[in-house]
């Protein structure tokens, strides 16, 4: 859970605030004539089943915006059927856009060519699978390598880039075997690896731990947590479950027919939905494991230089609820050795119990 | 037909029924306003006179044009006559390598290869089955026809790899194609000889560009679904990595399709090959030659020495084309194993070459061709007839002659012509959809405007008479096998080797127990239907949801019970694919039957190119592909399957 708290920051160093991927006003209609949903504001508006009825367009995206800033891990969340895969899709045109702009370093993405494309796709973003999408007829080390022989680099030089990348995801010892030979983790330690060993400058997973089981699942998140730490790689991550969400994610973008609900930390997600979607959706998140403490603690001083059992402001509310319980009275947040406020048994109680003021204390 | 209508559950709900109801309604209105007009104005009866286009003439004309043109008309000089030298010389040099790596040599090659792809046990096999050919005096003939089976299956593999990709990677090539090879696949091998023998003439180039034509639709077929059956995921993720279409295609969708390109090879191979030997009519030499010389003058006993190389030559093919899909992936074969292998058999070759072995030793002939024919001699003499009790075998076919084949003939001979029309189209939009109904009246009523309604009538009275047995024995053989384990698992070997067999050689052993005639054909075609029908059946069955069985059974359901009410309704589709599938592998041997007195269409075609008379067989060529086509429609279950390969 130490993870978390590192992650959950938005003020932490390693997070930028240049986007990588900077999203405007982006449109995904499926169906005839698409281009006109999203041209004509009273199609737009719409609802999806009326859309649907009235022109047999659905639109998987729908006027999305968002930035992805370098270094973070940006989750887009949503229910099946949400637009989360069609939305990742489009950031590198694996799936066109209808409408809206997607720029990566400040390059208009839907004004690349093909080459420029394909130069974007070979060394800027590479993606992870739901289901692997592994070569069957390849080793593992093969697979790995595939990014690399796309570009057309020579076979050993690739295959020392890929061993290596082996290694770092733990697979050593099986380069030779294939993916049939494989259970369902260590095939997405592959397909992890292939995108890995083409050093992109973002990582994007489109579900990539849903068909593995919850045990599996939990490692290849750690691993995913490690490796975002070690390297501090921007990566844009699509999960529809909100746990996942929560322990990955810098900020957490939440979609529902193809419209993001509501964009923010996990903390802005579950101290303060958006509306009462977001509120049904987060109802049963222990609030504890994602409430920091800078939200739960009210204006005083702590009375003294000597800050015993001080708090930092990122902690999670579980942890000062540990300190308190232990010293029995209130425990003072402290901040590059600068006095933010107290938290109390009651402020603790509230941010459990979901009642806490919204961080008007603050 | 008749039993479709017995296999039709009679559990159906009044819901089904009612479209049915409709579309006979609907029929039957307009038959009673077209019906007396089509008789007041053309007799009842068979075809009308003044209904049918005479295309003898303009036929004979354009086949003595092309004959007279064949060596002076630039079409001729630049382009057929270069596809026809090309052929004839890749043949000769093929056959000519044959005979220079001697019998040793080409036993120890294909011996090796057949090791490398598909294991030991296969690679005896093949040793075996090429030393046999040798030892029944058949060394050469069998050269001959791999000769011709190389170069045809080679040039079908590239062909149909070929449109396979043009199908596979573009969805309107797709949709143009599917619908010709679809058709391709249910009309009989004959239908193809005469339009190849019109351009080329009698001989190799003919009977090479007939079997490829035969023989490239199921390449084509599995490229195709092969390529467009790729994992969308994978060449989602190849995508994402940055790939041109080229690198897509060369590393991914072509490597993803390899099971159904390699299935598709044996399938085209075990196509070639069917094909190669009937293809003997127009001149393909080899083992054909000399199965289709003997039974010519009724010598059976040659005909099964050049039988056997025969369906040796099959079952290794398939065996080995087969085995080598399956291992596919599983290990890698080091390039160091092949080029041992290589030396070892070139190093054979040129032992048997040094020791001046390279034809098959006389000495070491087998003839059993005597033997045979005594064996047959003494069966003519004992079994044919006057058999207390039973009878005899002349006596059986004769008896079916009269009582069975002749009364369905004279009777579809006697319904008024409109009635014929009248009965496809109820049948085949019964079980289709109008679509197919048009499509079955139209090919029905081009068979009459062809001229050859009387002989049409024939053939077809003896495929449905082959058609009725082949699913009674057929639905009976595949219920014993669904219903008992050992069964099946006996079963399924012979099945097996009875599904690799070529059409063509059903018709020696019909021919040593009945003799020629009508009924041989029939009993042949029966043979050669019944494993498709025995198997697509048992499948059927098996695959019946076990929870309905379970519920049946809960409920104090009888065995009886249970088929008749759960598990032959359920399997309906599969039962009517059976229907489908008998009705196409029948047609295609009773055509064939011509060959052995089976008259009608097939003696038609077998007579047209015995006596340089091309109108007559194109004209009987054409009606096999209307009547194979309206028979097709006539069964189709609206959903299709793959085909039997073989
Ligand atoms: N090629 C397509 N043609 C038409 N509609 C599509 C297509 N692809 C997706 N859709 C529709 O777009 C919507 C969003 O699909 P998408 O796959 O992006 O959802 P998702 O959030 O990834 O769901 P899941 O969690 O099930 O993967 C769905 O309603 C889907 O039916
Ligand atoms: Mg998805």
């Amino acid at each position: 859970m130490s993870s978390t708290t590192t992650s959950s920051t938005t003020s932490g160093s390693a997070i930028g605030t240049t986007p990588v991927f900077s999203v405007e006003g982006l449109w995904k209609v499926f169906g005839p004539k698409a281009d006109r949903v999203p041209a004509d504001p009273e199609l737009a508006a719409l609802a999806p089943a009326e859309l649907r009825t009235r022109t047999g367009c659905t639109a998987a995206v729908r006027d999305v915006s968002f930035d992805v800033r370098k270094g973070e891990v940006f989750v887009v969340m949503g229910l099946s059927g949400s637009g989360k895969s069609t939305l990742v899709r489009c950031l590198t045109r694996l799936i066109e856009p209808t409408a809206g702009t997607i720029a990566i370093d400040g390059e208009d993405v839907r004004a690349m060519d093909r080459t420029r494309l394909r130069e974007l796709r070979r060394h800027r973003a590479a993606m992870v699978f739901q289901h692997f999408g592994l070569l069957p007829h390849r080793t593992v080390l093969d697979n790995v390598a595939y990014g690399l022989e796309i570009q057309g680099l020579g076979k050993a030089e690739r295959r020392a880039r890929a061993a290596e990348v082996v290694a770092k995801v733990g697979l050593e010892g099986m380069e030779h075997r294939r993916p049939s030979q494989l259970s369902g983790g260590q095939r997405q330690r592959v397909g992890l690896a292939r995108a890995l060993a083409v050093d992109p400058e973002v990582l994007l997973f489109d579900e990539p731990f849903s068909a593995l089981d919850p045990l599996i699942r939990r490692d290849m998140q750690e691993e995913v947590i490690r490796l975002h730490r070690e390297e501090g790689r921007t990566m844009v991550f699509i999960t529809h479950d909100l746990s996942e969400a929560l322990k990955l994610g810098d900020r957490i973008a939440l979609m529902r027919d193809g419209a993001v609900v509501q964009l923010g930390t996990p903390e802005e997600i579950v101290g303060s939905p958006a509306d009462d979607y977001v509120r049904e959706f987060v109802r049963d998140v222990p609030r504890e494991q994602v409430m920091t403490v800078r939200t739960a603690m009210r204006a005083g001083d702590c009375g003294g230089p000597g800050h015993p059992g001080a708090l930092a402001p990122d902690e999670v509310v579980a942890d000062a609820i540990r300190v308190v319980a232990r010293s029995g009275a209130a425990a003072c947040v402290v901040e590059d050795g600068r006095c933010l406020g107290v938290v109390d048994h009651e402020r603790l109680l509230g941010v459990v119990a979901g009642t806490e003021p919204h961080k008007e204390a603050v | 037909m008749a039993t479709l209508t017995a296999t039709a559950p009679r559990t159906i709900p009044g819901a089904l029924k009612q479209p049915a109801v409709r579309k006979l309604l609907l029929l039957a209105l307009v038959a009673a306003i077209l019906v007396p007009l089509a008789n007041a104005r053309w007799a009842s009866g068979a075809w009308p006179d003044a209904l049918t286009v005479d295309l003898s003439e303009p036929l004979a004309r354009t086949s003595d044009w092309i004959i007279d043109n064949r060596d002076s008309h630039p079409l001729f000089l630049y382009f057929f006559g270069h596809i026809s030298n090309a052929v004839v010389l890749s043949v000769r040099a093929v056959y000519l390598v044959l005979l220079a790596a001697g019998w040793a040599g080409v036993t120890a090659i294909a011996a090796l290869v057949a090791w490398r792809v598909a294991g030991v046990r296969l690679a005896l096999g093949t040793a075996a089955g090429f030393l046999t050919c040798g030892l029944l005096g058949m060394w050469i003939p069998t050269m001959q026809t791999l000769a011709l089976m190389v170069v045809a299956v080679l040039a079908s593999a590239v062909v149909g790899a070929l449109l396979g990709l043009a199908a596979g990677l573009s969805d309107r090539m797709d949709r143009a194609l599917r619908p010709v090879l679809d058709t391709m696949q249910v009309l009989p091998a004959f239908a193809y000889l005469l339009p190849v023998v019109l351009v080329f003439g009698i001989g190799v180039p003919a009977a090479v560009l007939a079997t490829v034509v035969y023989a490239a639709p199921p390449m084509a077929r599995l490229t195709a679904l092969g390529l467009r059956g790729a994992d969308k995921e994978v060449l989602e993720a190849v995508e994402s990595l940055g790939s041109t279409a080229r690198q897509r295609l060369l590393t991914a969708r072509i490597p993803l399709a390899r099971k159904e390109l390699l299935l598709g090879l044996n399938q085209t191979i075990m196509m070639a090959l069917s094909m190669a030997v009937i293809a003997s009519v127009i001149g393909a030499g080899g083992l054909g030659d000399r199965v289709y010389q003997a039974l010519a003058s009724v010598d059976v006993g040659a005909a099964l020495a050049a039988g056997i190389p025969i369906v040796l030559l099959a079952v290794v093919l398939d065996r080995v084309t087969a085995a080598a899909g399956e291992r596919l992936g599983t290990e890698r074969k080091s390039p160091v194993h092949w080029a041992y292998a290589l030396a070892a058999a070139v190093a054979i070759a040129v032992a048997g070459r040094l020791a001046g072995r390279l034809d098959w030793p006389e000495a070491w002939s087998l003839n059993i061709a005597d033997p045979v024919n005594r064996a047959v001699d003494w069966m003519t003499a004992h079994l044919y007839s006057g058999v207390p009790v039973v009878g005899g075998t002349a006596e059986w076919a004769g008896h079916f002659t009269t009582w069975v084949l002749d009364p369905v003939r004279d009777g579809l001979q006697w319904l008024p012509w409109w009635s014929v029309l009248l009965i496809v189209a109820a049948l085949a939009w019964l079980i289709g959809t109008w679509h197919t109904a048009l499509t079955a009246v139209l090919a029905m009523a081009a068979i009459g405007v062809l001229g050859v309604w009387q002989p049409s009538l024939d053939t077809l009275s003896q495929v449905l008479a082959a058609v009725a047995v082949t699913l009674v024995l057929g639905f009976a053989t595949g219920i014993a096998a669904a219903r008992s384990d050992r069964f099946e698992r006996a079963l399924r070997p012979v099945l097996d080797v009875f599904q690799t067999m070529p059409q063509f050689v059903y018709l020696i052993p019909v021919v040593a127990l009945f003799g020629v005639g009508r009924a041989p054909a029939v009993a042949a075609a029966v043979v050669y239907a019944l494993p498709a029908v025995v198997r697509i059946t048992t499948q059927g069955l098996r695959q019946v949801d076990p929870a309905a069985l379970e519920s049946a059974r809960s409920l104090g359901a009888t065995s009886a019970q249970q088929l008749r009410q759960v598990q032959l309704p359920l399997a309906r589709r599969s039962l009517l694919l059976a229907v489908n599938q008998g009705v196409v592998l029948v047609l295609a041997v009773v055509i064939i039957g011509g060959l052995v007195g089976g008259g009608a269409l097939g003696y038609d075609v077998v007579f047209g190119l015995a006596q340089g008379d091309l109108a007559t067989g194109l004209v009987a060529g054409a009606a096999i592909v209307c009547l194979g086509l309206m028979l097709d429609r006539v069964t189709q279950p609206t959903e299709r399957r793959t085909k039997k390969g073989a």
